[in-house]
């Protein structure tokens, strides 16, 4: 009697553990992000959002202390090491650095996705050696910068001096946005751009450079902050220098500190990527492929595209998801 | 070889009346040089304008300076004052959201919120004053844990996010000026003449940002603490030799203790008026080193990172050599990434001439 029992509590304890083995294993997640801003804490709330519609597991790994290979490598690697994952989705933080780990990882069975940035040029369509990413999902930063350059040119009647105020030398978005803001500023020919700065994420050293900018070339009609802190910067040194009005402002990125300055009227325009929808869509095309690799063909760039902030629609309801926040 | 008598033997121009002058204040030598040469290369660089942005940008590191001058002077470090200054700015600004959000007065809560961030600005300090005094832990890693403590704490606080929302009168009061005046017509005291119109903002002179009286009084009283009376005495002593301190009767641990709140407190002070100064509460990114370019103010002011040596004025002097030397290389036309060599070069090249003067005191 008692052997009888015993075995069917054996059995019954392996049917326990191995069932789960049988039923369809959830899919396991993992988010690499580029470093500690709201840009990125905005994308991780539409990657939980999806994972959670979806039915599958996620782990965000640490967020980097400051941007660059350095920093993100490590905490990647230890990361990975704590388990099988199916999906990456990963802000790579140098377009050199990241192929030879993130290819280690593909080799183990990992489908990856870059969001925001990418590795290489960014075209995984061609055969490379960084060509092995599902795909690059971001914003098309040298068009944004581009259009920002037009829109600039229009409040200025497309004259004068202008002067963009960057952010992170090494970082691909950034160094495509300021490409495109020179090229869209080249096309006007009555429009010059006097220079580009970097402050390396710090919002007051964007307001020092800023203001030495103001004090060198006294006539600057136009400014471009090009990411979180440098658009905060830039636009304190145009409220500090009293030229509010006299100087216009476009920023990029939809911070509620930036939608607060164009409500105030300290800036005149403002750029919206949606990091959020970045996210979802990795965890949806990342998702629709793990569930059948051969009939799905996931896009090797998606671009979500961006929306523009003025004075005019700051204030509608449909706009207000938008915002980073 | 006994420095002063050194000096004395010294032929020339080392031993003369000018060379001991500029051997006792290099730093501000320096500076005036640096004043001269850009004034000559820079555009727009000999203005008052110019001027009044640097040093009205700067309070933040002069605070921070002299929060590091009084740790270097007795032989430690303090590198947490960035990440608590960051703590203290993500506090007050959180402070105020919840005062006004229960439906106090503005300036109520501005107050409330400065007086509350203030107090609780010496608890950093208290902590790695008492974890290096009680359990002997190098101030280097004392701190190092406190940096790690403040930022982690401020960005639970601010959820990553910079804190907006703020009253618009803080950066009012922490970016306005004393004096407005249109030459030749009239001079408006605190703010802009209402309905002065947008276009002619250039016309306007502005003079005395209310940051300057602010840092000038707070740098007054940080000196003459230094200088005057026993706490100043007692820093230096146990700088120049802890044995020696301990053995004339001074409290040496209860000493360092107040050293490392009074740090914490002028962090905090800094992250308060952070908050006047960007309109917002903002955590210190990890890339912005502002302990690292306070000590080295202070060590291009002329103290030692051995301790015993260091004044407020001179630490304050190595900031603005710090500051005009990227502002003036900036209006100088000089390209970012050779600024960033620039600097680097000159500030060696300063402590370099700094060394081959004899020590004289």
């Amino acid at each position: 009697m008692k052997k009888t029992v015993v075995a069917v509590l054996v059995v019954l304890m392996i049917a326990l553990v191995a069932l789960p083995g049988f039923s369809q294993a959830k899919p396991r997640i993992l988010f690499m992000p580029g470093v500690a801003d709201p840009f990125y804490y905005t994308m991780e709330k539409g990657i939980k959002a999806a994972a959670a519609k979806a039915g599958a597991d996620l782990v965000v790994a640490e967020y980097p202390k400051a941007w660059g290979p350095e920093n993100q490598i490590p905490i990647l690697q230890a990361t990975i090491a704590r388990g099988k994952f199916d999906l990456l989705l990963i802000a790579p933080t140098s377009t050199d650095a990241l192929k030879a780990p993130l290819k280690a990882i593909y080799d183990k069975g990992t489908e990856i996705i870059t969001v925001d940035t990418f590795i290489g040029d960014g075209d995984y369509s061609k055969a490379s050696d960084y060509s092995f990413p599902l795909s690059y999902i971001g914003s098309d930063n040298q068009l944004g910068g581009k259009q920002m350059a037009e829109q600039l040119a229009k409040l200025l009647g497309e004259k004068g001096k202008v002067y963009c105020q960057a952010t992170n030398p090494d970082a691909s978005s950034v160094q495509d946005r300021v490409k495109g803001f020179t090229a869209g500023v080249a096309e006007f020919p009555k429009m010059k751009l006097v220079g580009v700065e970097w402050c390396q994420d710090i919002q007051q050293k964007a307001q020092e450079q800023t203001l030495a900018a103001l004090q060198k070339d006294k006539d600057i009609v136009g400014i471009f902050g090009l990411n979180v802190f440098s658009a905060q910067g830039a636009s304190q040194a145009v409220v500090n220098a009293g030229l509010t009005g006299a100087v216009k402002m476009c920023l990029w990125d939809a911070t509620l500190d930036n939608i607060a300055s164009l409500k105030k009227g300290n800036c005149d325009l403002v750029l919206a990527q949606k990091p959020g929808e970045m996210g979802t869509l990795g965890v949806e095309w990342g998702l629709k492929y793990l569930k059948d690799k051969k009939n799905v063909k996931v896009p090797k760039k998606v671009i979500p595209g961006f929306m523009f902030f003025t004075a005019q629609n700051v204030n509608d309801a449909s706009m207000a998801q938008y915002i980073y926040q | 070889m006994d420095g002063e008598s050194a000096a004395k033997d010294k032929e020339g121009f080392l031993g003369s009346g000018a060379g001991r002058f500029l051997a006792m204040n290099w730093a501000l030598c320096f500076l005036a040089l640096m004043l001269v040469i850009f004034s000559l290369t820079g555009q727009n660089f000999l203005s008052i304008n110019n001027f009044q942005n640097v040093v009205h940008l700067q309070t933040v590191p002069f605070l921070l300076a002299s929060a590091e001058t009084f740790v270097i002077i007795t032989g430690g470090i303090d590198l947490s004052v960035g990440f608590v200054m960051g703590l203290a700015s993500v506090f007050a600004a959180k402070l105020i959201q919840v005062f006004l959000a229960s439906g106090m007065g503005v300036d109520a809560a501005i107050l409330l919120s400065v007086l509350i961030a203030l107090a609780a600005s010496v608890i950093p300090g208290l902590v790695s004053g008492f974890v290096i005094t009680r359990f002997k832990v190098p101030p280097f890693i004392a701190t190092l844990g406190m940096w790690g403590i403040a930022n982690g704490l401020a960005l639970k606080i601010s959820q990553g996010y910079p804190m907006a929302g703020l009253p618009d009168k803080l950066p009012g009061i922490g970016n306005g000026y004393l004096l407005y005046v249109l030459p030749g017509r009239f001079v408006s005291f605190f703010a802009k003449p209402d309905g002065f119109p947008d276009s002619r903002i250039r016309e306007l002179w502005r003079l005395v940002p209310f940051s300057l009286p602010f840092i000038i009084a707070a740098l007054f009283a940080l000196a003459f603490a230094l200088k005057r009376g026993s706490f100043g005495r007692h820093t230096y002593a146990i700088g120049g030799s802890m044995d020696a301190s301990i053995r004339s009767g001074i409290n040496v641990d209860a000493h360092l203790v107040k050293i490392y709140v009074l740090s914490s407190f002028l962090s905090g002070l800094a992250g308060v008026f952070n908050v006047f100064q960007t309109g917002i509460g903002n955590y210190t990114t990890f890339n912005a080193q502002y302990e690292f370019f306070a000590v080295a103010a202070v060590v291009v002011g002329g103290a030692s990172l051995a301790g015993g040596k260091g004044r407020i004025w001179s630490s304050a002097v190595g900031v603005l050599v710090l500051a005009f030397l990227e502002n003036g290389l900036a209006l100088s036309g000089v390209l970012p990434f050779y600024r960033y060599i620039a600097v680097g070069v000159l500030l060696v090249v300063a402590v370099v001439i700094d060394k081959l003067f004899p020590d004289v005191r």
